[in-house]
Formats: structure tokens, C-alpha cells, sequence
């Protein structure tokens, strides 16, 4: 079976392109901030240095593996449930689950030391810039050299391998599940996953209030809180869609035509597995604004401290922005990857559609309206997870509402997320498009 | 429905398969026709062109008086949506559809007035007056097909198109669908065109027409399962002595 996954990689490079993007960014960024924590740990290095290295590397580095764990995860579900109609075919050729899930589960972590083997090089690059940026801002001494070492591996490795083996295992116990005809009790054990997400999530948001203002390492808990609540939402966002769905299905349906009316009930039948797209929109969104809003009420707070910003706190700021910029664009691409990976997965079923008599505007129109639906609860719920982590650090570090940005930081953070999923679904729906309808129908079948 | 002179190529230049060759057809309405040939005969390929699934490289499709013409997919959608409907081997129906929802899809398609009444009238017809919110897994295969007729039926298409429409049932449930399909020519005055490869199939039809190397080759009326799979066998001797 393990010689089956090595053979599938190797014959179908195409296919794993997506895993292997998550896992080669997941890893890079994991590993990059957690090189720190290695070139803090070198011997002769002033304590200075070290703490400001170690505390980047436990704050950023700590909430962007977390962040990278659950982006890898839900990019890899979506990927992974693809091929529920390989596994039946394996099935029925005589393989048995467990034979199944090592070949899936072989090819995932195949994948995953692929792509971060691939990421060690950038990520030692990234690192070393990392490093320079902190020491021209003189945060670090001028002499430390970057380590690159077990820290680092062993958190691009980890995260990647768990992230991986753990979404695919997921992902081929439903499918054998399914096949087996047997109804999936999945719905507790989500439901049991979600609120305790949601329960850590606020508990990060509280913890907030229980660390010192002046304590530098404040901005990790709303940050960790932030990105659990965007988990827990997403994982239970797929009741509150068919609720709205269920009061605002018919509106949407007499506003938008037969597309709509599709859209509306595609998305009612698998508020569920849409879940995994969803989950990258609202970390997206989620920690965007809380990391950015968090920056700023930072930069505040050292104004209020009394001194006058030198260039030196200017430079801290840009450094800081740079770092949540990364975060932010990391999400952005897994946003973008998922939603790729799941609107080109579903050519056979607009052949259907098209052969049942829609045209490419009405599928293009229904594409449309599914992807606004996404949106809009993703925006929704990754603000809601934004808002309460930032609101709890301003509400300590500044004692004081959110500042102003806020309002341009949510519009500048709503109008990527919006424009993002609705150019990649559209884009991928319309290049699904140019295969004719019969054909799409007869490949998948 | 007519076809004339119909043609079609796969393949570029070097390595072309002519699919279809010259072929003229005349159907009248109200007939239930099975085309018949080995595969790769064109049988499929036939079907397509006269379905305005798929454009011919040369020659005329007529359907119901029209002719069928338009070059983009959005203009063949709606010149078919009218006129014709189809039941494919794999049913096509939508997951996420209940029985109801799918047999009224191509009329909300169309946007066209939906009528529910008459949705159901047709899905008792084929038997599913109790199935109305189920969703297609939880159907049998025969169902399924039933209630693809049922769809094809509810825009009063002039012809309807079936794909292999017992490829993938039992013996009982494809005499059904067969017999279902045999009540859409008499008692709702449709033209059924068929294309399948099985003698027993055929032998629901009025007349059977043979396909083969993507010519015609021959035809016959009142077919029963033993003279249709004698000239399948046969086939291939006539279109070599023919060239």
C-alpha cells in the first residue's frame, strides 16, 4: 500500500499540488519563527537579544503554528475528500479500510515531509531576514548569527505531519464510511470539536485580562484566542447557514433566478461539508483583524507611554505589521487553495447541470451567489473572532475601546476576503466550464 | 426530427476518427426509434449531434420544425430546453434536489411558470407519487430513471433522448422504464430515440436502426430480441461487403 502511495504521487504530480503548496508554506512559516527560538538558544548571545528573539518567536511563532496546524488541516480535508470515488474504486478492487487509509494517509504524510523538506531553504532564508530586520532595528545585537536548528525542524515537521496524517484520516474514515453505507456519526464528535474551540477560544480572549498590561508577551493569548474562536465558529457555522438559508432561501432564490435557487440548495445540503472552505475564510478574516487591530492599539500604547515615537519605535511598528502581514497572507492563499481545490472538484457535477438545461451564466450565477453566502458568514463570524480578541487587549493594554482603524482595518480585511472568494470560485468555475457538458459528466462517472 | 448529411470528426488532422459519416435520418413524431451498433459505431456520437449536445462538423439537425443552429453553449441550451429532453444511462439528477424539485428543474431553468400540479400528475404516472421529498440516494436505480423520464416529460419536449436508459438496472426494473418509455410515444405522442446495445431494449421499439463505423446500416421495423441480435452479429459482414 505504501508502495501504492509512493506510485500515485509519482504519476499524478498534478493532483497533489494543492497539499503540497499548504504544507510548503505551513512549514516555511513554522519553521522561519521558530528558528528563532534556535538563535536565542545559541551559546554567547546577550540576554537582550534573546528575549526579544524568544519572545517573537513564543508569540508570532507560537499562534502562527497554531494558526498553520488548522490552514493545513482544512485544505488537506478539502483536498483529501476528492477522491472518495478513488476509494471506492480501491474498495471494490479488494482493498480493505485499513489498507485504504494507509495509502491515503502514505500519500499525505508523503506530501507533507515533501513540502516541508522543500520549505527548509526559504524558511532559513526567511528566518535570516527576520533576524536582520530585528537587528537593524536594533532589537537584537548586531553580532548573533541565525541558528537554524531543532526547534525549527522538529515545529515545520510536526505541524505539517500531524496537520496532514490527522485531516487525511479524517477524510478516509468518512469516505469508508460512506461507502460502507453506513450514516456518518459525525455530527456529534464536530459538534463536541466546536465548542470546545470555542470554550478555548474565550478562554484565550479572557486570559487577557489575567496577564500584566505591561507584560510583552500579552498580545499571544487574544491572538491564540482569536484563531480558536474562527476554528469553533467555522466547525459550527454550517447550522447557522441552513438557518439562514431557511429564512432567507426563497428572497435569495426570486432575487438571483435558477442559479440562485440551486445555490440555495446545494448549500442547505452541504452547509456541512462547506465547512472546510469556511474554516480558512474565517481564520482569514479572524486573525487579520485581530493581529492588525492589535498592532495598532501596541503602537498606541507606546505613544500613550508618554514618549514621542523615535524612529526606532517606527521601525518596531513596520517590523510587526511585516510579521502579521505574512500571517495574514498565508491565509489568504490557503483561502484561495481550498476554494480552488473545491470548485474545480465539482466540473462533473455543472455537467450535470448544463445537461439538465442551465447555461454557463445560470451555473456561473449560481457559483456566484454560493460564494456570496460563503463570504458573508465567513466575514461574519471571523469579525466576531477578530473583534473579541482585539477588543480584550485594547480593553488592557489601552484601557479603552477599539481605536478608529478599526472600522478601515475590517474594510480593508472584508474587501480582500470578498474579492478572494469570489474570483477563485468564479475564475475555477468558468475554466470547469470549457470542458463540454457530456464530457464533464463522463469523466467522474 | 431529421437529420441530413450529418458528419463528424474527432481528433485533429493526423490522427482524425470519423465518428459519423454522411449520415440522413428521418424520424416521425410520435415513434419510438433504438439505434443500435457495436461500440465505437458513432451510436453515441449520433445521438449528441441530434441532441444538440454536441455540434456536427457538417450537415443539418431538425428538430419539431427547427433547425438547430447557434454557436454557443447558452444557444444550444436553449434551443434544447423547449424542444427536447433526455435520460442518460447515469440519470443525472441532482444530489441536492428532492424527486419534486428535480423533475421541475428545467422549467425553473427555463423560467418558465412551475407548476407543481403538474409535476406531481406525471411523477404518479411513473409510479412516485410517494417519493416527492426524497433525495436521489435514497432511490432505487430504477426510481432514479423514472424520475429522470418524469423530468424529461414536464417541459413537453417534442423528443425525447435516451442514453443507454437500462445500461445500469436489473431485467424488472429496465422492462419498466422501457414500458414507461414505450407509454411517452402512445399516450403522450413523443418521439423517443434510443440508443442503446442491448437486442432485448431495442426490441421495445417501433423500428430499430443499425449503426455501424459511423455509417447507417439498415433498419427494421417491428424488431423482436432474437432478429435484432442476429443482425448485431451480422454486422460487421454487411458493412464489409459493402466496402
Amino acid at each position: 500500500m505504501l508502495q501504492l502511495a509512493i506510485r500515485s504521487v509519482r504519476k499524478r504530480p498534478g493532483r497533489f499540488v494543492g497539499t503540497l503548496l499548504a504544507t510548503f508554506l505551513g512549514a516555511a512559516i513554522s519553521m522561519a519563527f521558530n528558528s528563532l527560538h534556535d538563535t536565542a538558544g545559541a551559546a554567547g548571545i546577550d540576554d537582550t537579544s534573546a528575549e526579544t528573539l524568544g519572545l517573537s518567536a513564543g508569540v508570532v511563532g507560537g499562534y502562527g503554528t497554531l494558526l498553520v496546524f488548522f490552514a493545513v488541516a482544512s485544505t488537506l480535508t478539502v483536498n483529501v475528500r476528492q477522491r472518495a470515488s478513488e476509494i471506492t474504486l480501491l474498495r471494490q478492487s479488494g482493498a480493505t479500510p485499513a489498507q485504504v487509509k494507509r495509502m491515503i494517509m502514505g500519500e499525505a504524510v508523503l506530501v507533507a515531509v515533501l513540502g516541508t523538506a522543500l520549505a527548509i531553504g526559504p524558511a532559513m532564508l526567511g528566518g535570516r531576514l527576520l533576524l536582520d530586520m530585528f537587528q537593524e532595528t536594533d532589537q537584537v545585537a548586531p553580532g548573533v548569527d541565525h541558528v537554524f536548528g531543532p526547534i525549527a525542524l522538529s515545529a515545520g515537521f510536526g505541524v505539517t505531519l500531524l496537520a496532514s496524517a490527522g485531516a487525511a484520516f479524517l477524510a478516509v474514515r468518512r469516505a469508508t464510511r460512506t461507502a460502507a453505507g453506513a450514516r456518518a456519526p459525525r455530527a456529534r464528535l464536530r459538534t463536541a470539536g466546536g465548542v470546545l474551540a470555542l470554550l478555548g477560544g474565550a478562554g484565550g480572549v479572557a486570559a487577557t485580562y489575567a496577564i500584566d498590561p505591561a507584560e510583552p508577551g500579552l498580545m499571544a493569548a487574544p491572538a491564540y484566542g482569536a484563531i480558536l474562536l474562527s476554528v469553533g465558529f467555522a466547525t459550527l457555522s454550517g447550522g447557522l447557514l441552513r438557518t439562514l438559508l431557511r429564512l432567507f432561501g426563497r428572497p435569495i432564490a426570486a432575487l438571483t433566478g435558477a442559479g440562485g435557487y440551486l445555490a440555495v440548495h446545494n448549500t442547505r445540503r452541504r452547509a456541512a461539508s462547506l465547512a472546510g472552505v469556511l474554516m480558512t475564510l474565517v481564520l482569514f478574516t479572524g486573525i487579520t483583524i485581530a493581529t492588525i487591530c492589535i498592532q495598532v492599539v501596541e503602537s498606541d500604547a507606546i505613544e500613550a507611554a508618554g514618549v514621542g515615537k523615535s524612529v526606532e519605535d517606527k521601525n518596531v511598528e513596520t517590523l510587526n505589521l511585516v510579521v502579521v502581514g505574512i500571517i495574514a497572507a498565508f491565509c489568504c492563499v490557503m483561502l484561495v487553495n481550498s476554494l480552488y481545490a473545491a470548485t474545480s472538484y465539482r466540473r462533473h457535477e455543472f455537467g450535470g447541470q448544463r445537461l439538465a438545461g442551465a447555461t454557463p451564466r445560470q451555473v456561473l450565477t449560481m457559483v456566484a451567489t454560493e460564494s456570496g453566502l460563503l463570504a458573508v458568514i465567513g466575514l461574519f463570524f471571523g469579525t466576531v473572532a477578530g473583534l473579541a480578541g482585539a477588543l480584550a487587549f485594547a480593553d488592557v493594554r489601552l484601557e479603552a475601546g477599539l481605536p478608529g482603524e478599526t472600522v478601515l482595518i475590517w474594510l480593508g480585511t472584508a474587501a480582500i476576503a470578498v474579492t478572494a472568494t469570489m474570483a477563485t470560485s468564479l475564475l475555477t468555475a468558468r475554466r470547469a466550464l470549457r470542458t463540454p457538458a457530456i464530457q464533464a459528466v463522463a469523466v467522474a462517472a | 426530427m431529421r437529420l441530413v448529411g450529418v458528419s463528424k470528426v474527432y481528433g485533429d488532422a493526423e490522427s482524425a476518427v470519423t465518428a459519423l459519416d454522411n449520415v440522413s435520418l428521418s424520424l416521425p413524431t410520435g415513434s419510438f426509434t433504438a439505434v443500435m451498433g457495436p461500440s465505437g459505431s458513432g451510436k453515441s456520437t449520433l445521438l449528441q449531434c441530434a441532441a444538440g449536445l454536441d455540434r456536427p462538423d457538417r450537415g443539418v439537425v431538425v428538430v419539431d420544425g427547427a433547425e438547430l443552429a447557434g454557436g454557443t453553449e447558452a444557444e444550444l441550451t436553449k434551443f434544447r430546453r423547449n424542444r427536447i429532453g433526455f435520460v442518460f444511462q447515469s440519470y443525472n439528477l441532482l444530489p441536492t434536489l428532492t424527486v419534486l424539485q428535480n423533475t421541475t428543474l428545467p422549467l425553473r431553468l427555463a423560467g418558465r411558470r412551475v407548476s407543481r400540479e403538474r409535476a406531481r400528475t406525471i411523477l404518479a404516472q411513473v409510479g412516485l407519487a410517494d417519493r416527492l421529498g426524497h433525495f436521489p440516494d435514497q432511490l432505487s436505480g430504477g426510481q432514479r430513471q423514472r424520475v429522470a423520464i418524469a423530468r424529461a416529460l414536464v417541459a413537453e419536449p417534442a423528443v425525447i433522448f435516451a442514453d443507454e436508459p437500462t445500461g445500469a438496472l436489473d431485467t424488472r426494473s429496465a422492462r419498466e422504464v422501457l414500458e414507461l418509455l414505450r407509454e411517452v410515444v402512445s399516450a403522450h405522442g413523443r418521439t423517443v430515440v434510443m440508443v442503446t446495445h442491448d437486442p432485448v431494449a431495442a426490441s421495445h421499439a417501433d423500428s430499430v436502426v443499425f449503426l455501424a463505423d459511423g455509417r447507417l446500416a439498415g433498419s427494421m421495423t417491428e424488431p423482436t430480441a432474437d432478429a435484432v441480435a442476429e443482425r448485431l452479429a451480422h454486422l460487421g459482414d454487411v458493412v464489409a461487403a459493402g466496402v
